[in-house]
């Protein structure tokens, strides 16, 4: 088993450095840089003026100084400072990741506690009107858009209710409350769309064991419907399901860039798009790498899982 | 437990049968919505509300929290080296600067430009208008916090900060006009220019030429953490991405004001969230662009105080490359815009509320804002003369150019494929449309290096006259984006600012203006007027044209007060 992680983290590697070369050239190929937000539009420096800029940014380094140094950087743990704002970027994250971190904790939560049940409930009930209910809740979670549901529901919530989530962000440490209802709607409608595909795969895998010999097996010893369903065939079901579930925290990553906009979360989500839409070189760079590192290990811990799931499993 | 047997046979509702019945339920629910009827306010684009608000005549209350949910957070907080309204819808309101324009509540109308003493008492030009005195406001203390304490603010402070600004950042273009400064004592400031300017006044009282703390600077080496001023307001907090909170001033120097105990902005990226926040009461005003917009929102808030912006220049136009061919020839300048219906952009693209387009603010030559026939002939909609003066000019057959602009608002993507379908019927033009992200856009366009047509801006910082006819159109300027190069221009452009009295002022303004629109040096293009939507407690919030209170008219909140 250690050998397997070991084996995994090596691969990691080259995985995480062809990221890093990709990420760091996409960004030199788009055109612009933060020169141009940084002037403002007065259209009033000279070339001098930019030329020092340039020089106490270090963009006037070739480019593969300018990759070095920045991979050494990330190896040090020191990612450098935002080019637009000047803040250590370390901070920023210290500020951002929490925000992205407890929306997609509580996205997966809810995204789970309403896929699996109705994943169960629509193969137990193939072809009643519940399971249509769930199937067409599943696939409009498919079909909607995270930017649209996210838009009517604010907007519904405030014409019908005047009321939406408080703005801005409240530490949970600060105020348990008003933190809750500020993530709560935000993280349901990121959920919704984590549950359709989990409610999906759930009742198929489901529908699927449901007609293996074992389960008959159980059926015919007399055990409960409970007993067979979820502890029978619900666990043997699971494995496509998180892998499913592990391919959605990507998704989830990215719905977050939407959610934390039309929401006013300060998330990572944010911060990545503002760095990519004013070209801050090290802020896009250092967020891509830790979501790429972050997927990664995921990605681990997915498949470490499947060993626990089933037994016959073994990692070597 | 389960009704369904392993091999799969139902004893539910069938497949058809709920999809039919979903059906059913959809076509009733979307006839349900089609049949509303359109509202006649939005189909006729016509705005009921008023330009101006006048002043409330109720002595003001003290006290109460006003809220705002704004689309921009300043990167950050140096105004030396930004001049993004992210900044300066709050920088106004912690730092003052040496004049100012009339605030709402003293102003006769939207379209007052007229000046008023902010830091300086009074203000006077030598005859030649090179030496500019200022005698600064005894008495007026920085704000109570380290490393400033409270100590006097003097004219050594003025001369620091000015000094500062022309040797690095983006101001640096305008400070350098400045030759030398003399402080003969602690309340009086003089300006050597080193040419002659009598809008000297003027472009100190633009929202970007706040006085900044010495201190700060030397210690931060920079301005980007802490803006500590004069200002009615002292800012407690600015988390990016979160929230800006301004506090009251207790020791500013205009007693009794300003009114409100706290200013928080809550920066909210998203147009629909904006709104949302105002209509549950999270926020207490918002900007809105169409007559619709308003409509919607006034179902919800019947209450809400409107007032129709009054936009007495626009921003945006189609800006050509005029030092090449063909747009060097000012019959194919002169075809396009006889080929482009402007009118049709205001009825359909701004709900009827918008004005055709023109760079310098009218009441800078004329009482009212221009009639369509103001702008002469070459302005009318005219597709036959269009054509055949394009012929003449060389493209019978019309040619293919290309045309690249940021999405600044939704609206702006409609008027920029209506000019592109009127250019190719009209003219059998062809343009190819790129749509950019704003860092390319900007950097493109200010390099002035591209070719064809832009969707061009005139920045909406500044509002003095010099700012929108020297800076913008003369041929030397950095700033004169539209590659504008007559030699009429520049003469006349140069020759207004050594001209004090006002009324010559107002003839040779109308002189640049005609000019420019017989050259169709910029193609103005139609811009909406848009509404400051409040709540119905908010008093004073009025927005003065060119300065919305939101933005660059932050200054303004000094004078508002909550009637509750």
């Amino acid at each position: 088993m250690y050998k397997y992680v070991l084996r995994r983290m090596f691969l990691a590697v080259p995985v995480l450095l062809l990221s890093s070369l990709i990420v760091f050239a996409l960004m030199r190929v788009m055109p612009g840089d933060a020169l141009t937000v940084l002037m403002g539009e007065s259209g009033n420096i000279g070339e001098k003026e930019l030329a020092k800029v340039r020089k106490d940014l270090r963009l006037d380094l070739p480019y593969y100084q300018q990759y070095g140094l920045w991979v050494w950087q990330m190896v040090s743990l020191r990612p450098g400072d935002s080019l637009l704002t000047g803040e250590p970027i370390a901070v920023s994250l210290r500020k951002a990741v929490p925000v992205t971190l407890e929306l997609a904790a509580l996205a997966m939560i809810l995204g789970l506690v309403i896929a699996i049940p109705i994943g169960v409930l629509s193969a137990t009930r193939q072809d009643t009107a519940s399971d249509y209910a769930g199937r067409v809740v599943a696939v409009s979670g498919l079909s909607f858009p995270d930017f649209w549901l996210g838009t009517l529901v604010i907007t519904f919530a405030a014409i019908w209710f005047h009321w939406i989530p408080p703005i801005g962000y409240t530490s949970f440490w600060d105020s348990p409350w008003k933190n809750l209802q500020q993530f709560l709607v935000p993280a349901a409608v990121l959920g919704f769309r984590l549950s359709a595909a989990t409610m999906r795969m759930t009742r198929s895998t489901v529908l699927e064991v449901l007609r293996e010999d074992y389960v008959r097996t159980a059926w015919a010893k007399g055990l409960g419907g409970r007993i067979v369903v979820y502890k029978h065939a619900l666990k043997n079901a699971l494995i496509p399901v998180v892998t499913v579930i592990g391919g959605q925290l990507g998704v989830l990553l990215a719905g977050a860039v939407v959610i934390e906009t039309i929401f006013a979360l300060p998330g990572m989500g944010r911060l990545t798009v503002e760095a990519i839409l004013y070209r801050d070189y090290p802020v896009v760079q250092t967020n891509v790498m830790l979501v790429a590192a972050t997927l990664v290990t995921l990605n681990l811990v997915v498949d470490l899982t499947y060993s626990w799931l089933d037994p016959r499993i073994r990692y070597s | 437990m389960p009704t369904q047997d392993p091999k799969g046979t139902y004893n539910g509702v069938s497949r058809r049968q709920f999809l039919r019945r979903a059906g059913g339920t959809a076509v009733g629910l979307g006839a349900l919505a089609l049949s509303r009827p359109i509202s006649k306010a939005a189909a006729q684009g016509a705005s009921p509300y008023t330009e101006w608000i006048p002043a409330n005549t109720k002595a003001p209350k003290r006290g109460g929290t006003l809220t705002r949910a704004s689309a921009w957070d300043p990167p950050m907080l140096d105004p030396r080296l930004t001049q993004s309204v992210g900044l300066y819808q709050f920088a106004g309101l912690t730092s003052n600067r040496l004049v100012r324009y009339a605030f709402p509540d003293e102003a006769s109308g939207a379209g007052d430009m007229s000046l008023k003493g902010d830091l300086a008492e009074s203000w006077s030009a030598s005859p030649d208008n090179r030496v500019w005195t200022f005698k600064l406001r005894q008495g007026v203390k920085w704000q109570n916090v380290a490393p400033l304490n409270g100590r006097e603010l003097t004219s050594a402070d003025i001369k620091y900060c000015f000094e500062a600004y022309a040797k690095e950042g983006v101001q640096t273009f305008n400070f350098k006009e400045i030759e030398g400064i003399e402080t003969p004592d602690k309340y009086t400031v003089r300006l050597h220019m080193q040419t002659p300017n009598v809008f000297v006044a003027h472009a100190l009282a633009e929202p970007i030429s706040i006085v900044f703390s010495r201190e700060v600077l030397e210690e931060d080496g920079d301005l980007k953490k802490r803006l500590i001023g004069t200002g009615p307001f002292v800012l407690k907090e600015h988390t990016r991405k979160v929230r800006a909170v301004l506090r009251r001033n207790p020791d500013y120097w205009d007693k009794g004001r300003p009114y409100l105990d706290e200013y928080i902005i809550l920066m909210t990226p998203d147009d629909a969230t904006r709104k949302a926040a105002f209509r549950a009461g999270q926020a207490d005003f918002v900007w809105m662009a169409s007559p619709s917009e308003v409509e919607a929102i006034r179902k919800t808030n019947p209450s809400a105080s409107v007032q129709a912006y009054h936009n007495s220049a626009v921003f945006f136009g189609l800006a050509m490359s005029q030092d090449k061919p063909p747009f060097n020839d000012v019959r194919v300048r002169r075809a396009l815009s006889m080929a482009i219906d402007r009118q049709k952009q205001v009825d359909t693209v701004f709900e009827g509320h918008g004005i055709l387009g023109w760079g310098v603010p009218y009441m800078y030559f004329q009482e009212k804002p221009l009639t369509a026939a103001q702008f002469g002939p070459w302005w009318q909609y005219k597709p036959a003369e269009a054509k055949k003066l394009l012929a003449e000019a060389g493209h019978p057959n019309g040619f293919s150019t290309t045309l690249f602009y940021y999405e600044y608002w939704p609206q702006m993507t409609s008027q920029v494929q209506l000019v592109q379908a009127e250019l190719k019927k009209n003219l059998n033009i062809d343009v190819k449309i790129t749509k950019l992200d704003y860092t390319t856009y900007y950097g493109r366009y200010v390099e002035s290096k591209w070719e064809g047509l832009c969707w061009g801006f005139q920045s909406g910082h500044a509002v003095g006259l010099d700012e929108r006819t020297y800076q913008y159109m003369h041929s030397k300027s950095t700033k004169n984006f539209f590659r504008v190069n007559d030699p009429q221009i520049d003469e006349l452009t140069t020759k207004l600012r050594q001209t004090p009295d006002p009324k010559e002022q107002r003839a040779i303004t109308k002189r640049i203006v005609d000019r420019e629109f017989d050259q169709v040096a910029r193609l103005w293009m139609p811009y909406d007027n848009g509404f400051i939507v409040a709540q119905p407690f908010v008093r004073n919030h009025a927005s003065i044209a060119l300065r919305r209170t939101d933005g660059y008219g932050s200054p303004h909140i000094a004078r508002v007060w909550l009637d509750k």
